[in-house]
């Protein structure tokens, strides 16, 4: 009888360990911390109405025919709007973040751009055309064709553009 | 015959009762005390006299913050310095934390520059100052940097939006002497701090965001100055060798670069 107590208590003071040591590996996660994204940014103006709807999804994807992707996505409409979790370090001016995860800061002040972005990392494995990102990842190449630049990333191809004040980068076929 | 009477005297207080009430819900939403019309007069005389002023040099210390899916503000600061002449030149150049920006209007180019990321992008735009900003906020999701500048005293300004106005009196902003006003509209209380005297200039902006209950607030300090010198090649981009160009994304028609 005192045993089996015994080991009950013994098993609820481990599962107590591992949740205290699991909570406490959490911030210790590179870029940890922070987490998530914005929701809104104060206004900047009285008399610009549409200054506005600080969260609004840029609908910034083309239904663009020339799908190269093996993957015969139709390109729906669809609203990028991934809540990719990892400290989003937007207002980047940066054509990508070096190798570590996350980076300092934590939140954007751009939030009509994020929302509409997908995170580089989060595009590598399915770069559809007309998706727009935040950064390129590393070590992609810039182009001038036709006197704008791409950046080619492997065999993905991204333009880039200024989304409000921002520099985003949408996939793109081959230019 | 008594009855009648009755009715006719339920009626008659029914309907002073709705009467009643109906006055006393105006009362409470837009009550003419919650304006004080000479709020509202001081901020026609200054949008009247902005655009009087034909050429000047603004420069302004900003902070904005951003509200984190928490519900934490983050304040971040910032700087821009404004060169306008009036109708149809500007150069605005801004520094919000890494982010430096250049921008440019002869009144045939518009071109949008970032230093650090050395990309540029330039699209033919509208004649006049006011109708650029117009163009790049409603078009392109641009803000012109400190862009109630541009907007007061033109139409745009929709004074029946002031649903509350107060003076707050007098104040300092820098060693000059202002006028301290408070004011709500729809999603924003702001305050403005306007200079005594012949020049009613803006001095300082405060506006809180009240969509959000962690009340996100813009603050900017002008220093002005309206007699400026510079050349015009000030207004002309001449894009730098290691800088290259992309486009603007749009906001109607959801597609990516012109």
């Amino acid at each position: 009888m005192t045993k089996v107590i015994l080991r009950q208590t013994m098993a609820a003071v481990l599962t107590a360990l591992l949740a205290a040591t699991t909570g406490l590996a959490l911030p210790n996660k590179p870029g940890g911390g922070g987490g998530g994204g914005s929701r809104g940014q104060a206004k900047s103006s009285v008399n610009n109405a549409g200054n506005r709807n600080s969260n609004s999804n840029r609908n910034t994807n083309v239904n663009e025919n020339r799908n190269v992707n093996v993957n015969q996505n139709k390109n729906v409409n669809r609203n990028s709007n991934v809540n990719v979790n990892r400290n989003v370090d937007v207002d980047v001016d940066v054509h990508h973040r070096g190798g570590y995860y996350g980076g300092g800061c934590c939140y954007n002040s751009n939030p009509i751009a994020t929302a509409a972005a997908v995170t580089a990392t989060a595009m590598v494995t399915a770069a559809v055309i007309g998706s727009v990102v935040n950064t390129v990842p590393a070590g992609c190449t810039t182009t001038v064709i036709n006197g704008m630049a791409y950046q080619q990333c492997g065999s993905t191809w991204y333009q880039p553009q200024y989304a409000g004040t921002s520099v985003t980068y949408m996939v793109v076929g081959h230019p | 015959m008594n009855r009648e009477r009755y009715k006719v005297g339920l009626a008659a207080a029914l309907l002073i009762a709705l009467v009643s009430t109906a006055s006393a819900q105006q009362s409470a939403s837009t009550s003419a005390s919650d304006i004080d019309p000479g709020a509202v007069a001081a901020l026609d005389k200054m949008g009247a006299y902005l655009r009087t002023v034909k050429t000047f040099r603004v420069t302004a210390m900003t902070t904005r913050d951003t509200v984190l899916d928490n519900g934490l503000l983050v304040k971040r600061d910032g700087k821009a310095d404004i060169l306008a002449q009036f109708p149809s030149h500007l150069r605005i150049e801004t520094v919000n934390g890494e982010k430096q920006r250049l921008y440019l209007y002869d009144g045939k180019n518009f071109t949008l520059y970032g230093k650090v990321i050395q990309y540029y992008a330039t699209m033919p735009a509208p004649p006049t100052i006011g109708q650029l900003a117009a163009v790049l906020a409603d078009k392109y999701d641009i803000e012109l940097p400190l862009e109630d500048l541009f907007w007061w005293g033109t139409e745009r300004v929709n004074s029946s939006a002031i649903v509350a106005a107060a003076d707050a009196g007098p104040a300092d902003v820098q060693g000059t002497t202002c006028e301290h006003y408070a004011f709500r509209q729809e999603g924003i209380d702001w305050q403005i701090w306007i200079q005594l005297g012949d020049n009613p200039l803006p001095r300082r902006l405060v506006i809180s965001t009240t969509t959000d209950e962690a009340r996100p607030q813009y603050s900017a300090v002008y220093t002005w100055d309206l007699a400026p010198s510079f050349n015009e090649a000030a207004f002309t981009f001449e894009p730098p060798a290691e800088a290259k160009r992309i486009g603007f994304a749009t906001v109607a028609d959801s597609a990516g670069a012109n």
